[in-house]
């Protein structure tokens, strides 16, 4: 039996449309089937009004027991610290997270705004948002870079944008069966069960990728994007190609790079002119960012090679099978 | 002596940000009511001065329910300010995404949302609450659980094209980024099935939708719903039958005006992206309905007002001449000053008028006798405005009315890919103005674009909530929620349903808050607890 309380900040909602998705615990099986009692979400929450702002306060003053506090949406400071681009039951939000961070058991961040600040962070950050316990790859953020939990735990970070579903529902499945324990972190507080391998694992790409041969938009699986539009698979963490969206697919999958949402700096680069769906690069053909765990040098000189030697190979018409797709 | 109340609930629902909703009360009844938006974020401020291709990673995230929405927008704004290509795949591949994400709202959005709100005590003296508790109260319902996981298998197809969903941004300038292959399109058409299987016919309609879609009327609708037992006692049957009886077609009336922009491009008749060649191409027609007579969309009729927002004034424009906004300090409800700036929402108007948004807007476009035979031709609502109005039962069952045909249409959609033809078409980037619209699950959404020197110079969003939780605009007339709540009869002061049911009704983006005060004297009165 857990107790959580679910609440949004300068959020889209799109982590709990993801949560909605889950399956193998469904929403609907993770309240009846193993013991997590929603308190509150604002979606998905039965309590109105006054019910809402009594239950926190009730929270806060130690009379209901929260054992998992959600928060989605960056924290919004703005302006001028004040917070009130974000009232909540009359307050701002951030004096509510602030109160209920410090009775909560854990704390855990879903999504990019509520992990790193996301989206609305982005110069010139207009609401002053923040991430729970970073902003952008900075330790700190609203709570501070030494703030633990009651269960002495800092901030939980489940990244993305959105979340996963399952990234979420086997993080209050372990906490609420006891195995929190089992849950390690990594520099960014991250899961390491799901944020160790990169999204590149398991991409129906990399044999492309491996092959230097590049892909773009309206093909059919015969190419890899990292090298014209932009995609970060081979520097994201995430699995999102090990369990896949929506039970189907994923982006690359789909055709679409990656943006390395679970990365701290998700939109990368900024958004800076010519920075989205390009693969920035330097003298016009070095990738800027290369895969991870690879020296820049390094990976220019083996690609280089690879790439030169399968033009030549295409120019003289003995390499063709890796760049087919399938119809 | 009139008995005066003040209602604060806070907060009603549900989605990204509050909303609180004032309302005044006297002898039971609503007098006045106001809406704040009370959260910001300021994108259109964070993409000025990017790269024009920006909000197609930003405006996604906006609404993470209307993700698909806003991609299907920003992209048609690049490709009218481009001028690009676009192949009639890359058009199907479009129409189906925003096709799965509308059809996945309808379940998620009437059990997750309204109808726990039907198993509220409020209702339990009527002979039929036993039934609609036994179905529909959150997450031990019958139909609650069915529902909600069903949903999840439209945007299975989704992510097929897209990746995933919510978030992706695979609709781009040119086209799409994914080329489906056979299997894609085959696992498609087998979950679609699916979800006719487990939901759409089975729980929903009891009938086969087929049979549904011969409906024309109100009076064959009554006469649909007491056919056979299986559609009586469907969950389209059941809130037919229990709106009615729970008087949900007495309250919410509204403005009476309703706005859309259509949707669903045609595959054939937008390859050439133009804003004026837009309504012909749409087959869920857009336009401007006034209660009496419908007139032909122009987006130019659009302006938005700040004068009770908190942004610096600016006078009424339309969104290409509108500065980017600047905040100003904002209030809690309590210290709202409500003849001066109250909400982070614009007030949208369309021919000086506010209008509402929304699925009932669509279905009245829908029954315009004007429609050509691409479109989608439909008088049932028509018959429905004239025979009950708009209220918050109308506005339900417009929302429901569209799952069947939608089915339909995803499954042709599918057909129609030509897996040997093109899915993208490189554009050439320019400077130069957009526009790009459609029909989110919950209405009129649009985008408005100027690029400048390759970078975005203004970027401008108004989401269906603008145009309905708006407030008053520069002559004080109120917004389609602050209309909607005047004349509401609260039977309980002390538990407020009736005003959960008419901003739910309008599902809008926001969390909703409601607060209560003394018509006459303004002041609160009292704190009710709910």
């Amino acid at each position: 039996m857990a107790n959580v309380l679910w609440l949004q900040g300068g959020a889209c909602s799109g982590n709990t449309m993801s949560f909605l998705n889950a399956e193998e615990p469904t929403v609907v099986d993770l309240v009846t089937d193993f013991g997590v009692n929603i308190l509150w979400h604002p979606s998905i929450g039965l309590e109105i009004g006054h019910q809402v702002t009594e239950l926190l306060d009730d929270i806060i003053k130690g009379k209901v027991q929260c054992d998992i506090l959600v928060y989605e949406g960056s924290i919004i400071k703005g302006p001028k610290n004040t917070g009130t681009m974000n009232y909540f039951c009359d307050r701002p939000m951030k004096d509510w997270v602030r109160e209920l961070s410090e009775v909560a058991g854990f704390v855990v961040a879903i999504g990019d705004c509520a992990t790193w600040g996301g989206i609305p962070a982005v110069e010139p950050n207009p609401s002053e948002s923040t991430g729970v316990q970073f902003l952008r790859k900075e330790k700190g953020g609203f709570l501070g870079a030494n703030y633990k939990s009651k269960g002495g735990l800092p901030v939980i970070n489940i990244p993305g944008c959105p979340a996963h579903p399952d990234w979420i529902t086997q993080i209050l499945v372990a906490i609420a069966t006891g195995r929190i324990g089992d849950v390690l972190l990594d520099d960014y507080h991250r899961p390491k069960t799901f944020f160790t391998d990169f999204v590149q694992t398991g991409c129906t790409n990399v044999v492309n990728f491996a092959n230097k041969v590049d892909g773009g938009f309206g093909k059919r699986g015969n190419g890899c994007l990292f090298y014209e539009v932009g995609c970060r698979g081979p520097m994201t963490r995430a699995s999102c190609n090990k369990i896949l969206w929506n039970r189907q697919s994923s982006k690359t999958r789909a055709n679409h790079p990656c943006l390395g949402c679970t990365e701290p700096g998700f939109p990368h680069h900024d958004l800076a002119k010519g920075s989205v769906f390009k693969t920035l690069k330097y003298l016009g053909f070095l990738p800027q960012d290369v895969p991870a765990g690879n020296s820049k040098l390094g990976y220019y000189m083996r690609a280089g090679f690879e790439k030169t030697m399968h033009a030549v190979e295409v120019g003289l018409g003995i390499e063709k099978a890796h760049s087919q797709g399938s119809k | 002596m009139a008995i005066t109340k003040e209602l604060n609930i806070s907060p009603v629902g549900r989605v990204e940000g509050d909303l609180d909703v004032k309302v005044y009360m006297e002898d039971g009844v609503v007098t006045r009511a106001h809406t704040q938006a009370a959260m910001f974020r300021g994108f259109e401020q964070i993409m000025a001065g990017k790269d024009p291709q920006s909000g197609l990673i930003v405006t996604p995230r906006i609404c993470g329910i209307c993700g698909g929405s806003h991609l299907y927008c920003a992209s048609s704004a690049l490709d009218t300010a481009w001028g690009t290509t676009l192949p009639p795949n890359a058009l199907l591949l479009r129409a189906l995404g925003q096709a799965t994400e509308t059809i996945q709202s309808i379940p998620r959005w009437f059990y997750a949302i309204f109808a726990t709100d039907l198993a509220n005590k409020k209702f339990a003296n009527k002979p039929l609450y036993a039934e609609v508790v036994k179905r529909w109260a959150a997450y031990v319902g019958t139909s609650f659980q069915k529902g909600v996981t069903t949903s999840a298998l439209p945007v299975q197809v989704y992510a097929l094209f897209g990746g995933q969903w919510p978030h992706s941004s695979y609709m781009v300038p040119g086209g799409v980024m994914s080329a489906p292959t056979l299997k894609d399109i085959t696992r498609a058409h087998a979950i679609m099935n699916q979800f006719r299987k487990d939901w759409l016919e089975s729980i929903f309609l009891g009938c086969s939708i087929e049979r549904y879609m011969q409906i024309k009327t109100w009076d064959d609708l009554m006469e649909w719903v007491e056919e056979n037992e299986s559609q009586r006692n469907s969950d389209l049957g059941l809130y037919i039958r229990a709106g009615i009886e729970f008087g949900l077609h007495k309250f919410g009336q509204g403005v009476g005006k309703f706005v859309a922009f259509g949707t669903y491009i045609h595959k054939d008749l937008w390859n050439q992206p133009k804003i004026e060649t837009r309504n012909n191409a749409v087959i869920s027609p857009g336009g401007f309905w006034d209660g009496k007579k419908y007139y032909e969309l122009d987006h130019l009729q659009v302006q938005e007002h700040v004068k009770h927002a908190w942004y610096a004034d600016v006078p009424a424009a339309h969104p290409w001449d509108e500065p980017l906004p600047t905040p100003l300090p904002s209030q809690n409800l309590a210290e709202t000053n409500f003849n001066d700036k109250y909400s982070w929402s614009k007030a949208p108007r369309y021919m000086n008028f506010a209008a509402e948004a929304g699925p009932l807007s669509r279905v009245i476009m829908n029954a315009n006798p004007a429609n050509k035979a691409h479109q989608f031709q439909d008088p049932l609502f028509m018959d429905i405005m004239e025979k009950m109005g708009p209220s918050v039962f109308t506005r339900t069952l417009a929302r429901l009315h569209e799952a069947p045909r939608l089915y339909l249409m995803i499954d042709e959609w599918l057909r129609q890919v030509d897996l040997n033809g093109d899915f993208y078409i490189k554009p050439t980037e320019r400077d130069g103005k957009g526009w790009g619209a459609t029909e989110a699950a919950r209405g009129a959404l649009a985008h408005w674009i100027e690029i400048e020197n390759g970078v975005i110079k203004n970027y401008q969003v108004m989401a269906p909530t603008t145009w309905n939780v708006g407030p008053n605009d520069e002559t004080g007339n109120p917004g389609p929620i602050e209309a909607a709540l005047e004349g509401t009869e609260i039977e309980d002061p002390h538990d407020p349903v009736e005003v959960g049911l008419v901003a739910r009704s309008f599902d809008s983006c926001l969390v909703c808050t409601v607060h209560a005060h003394d018509g006459k004297s303004g002041q609160e009165l009292a704190k009710f607890k709910l």
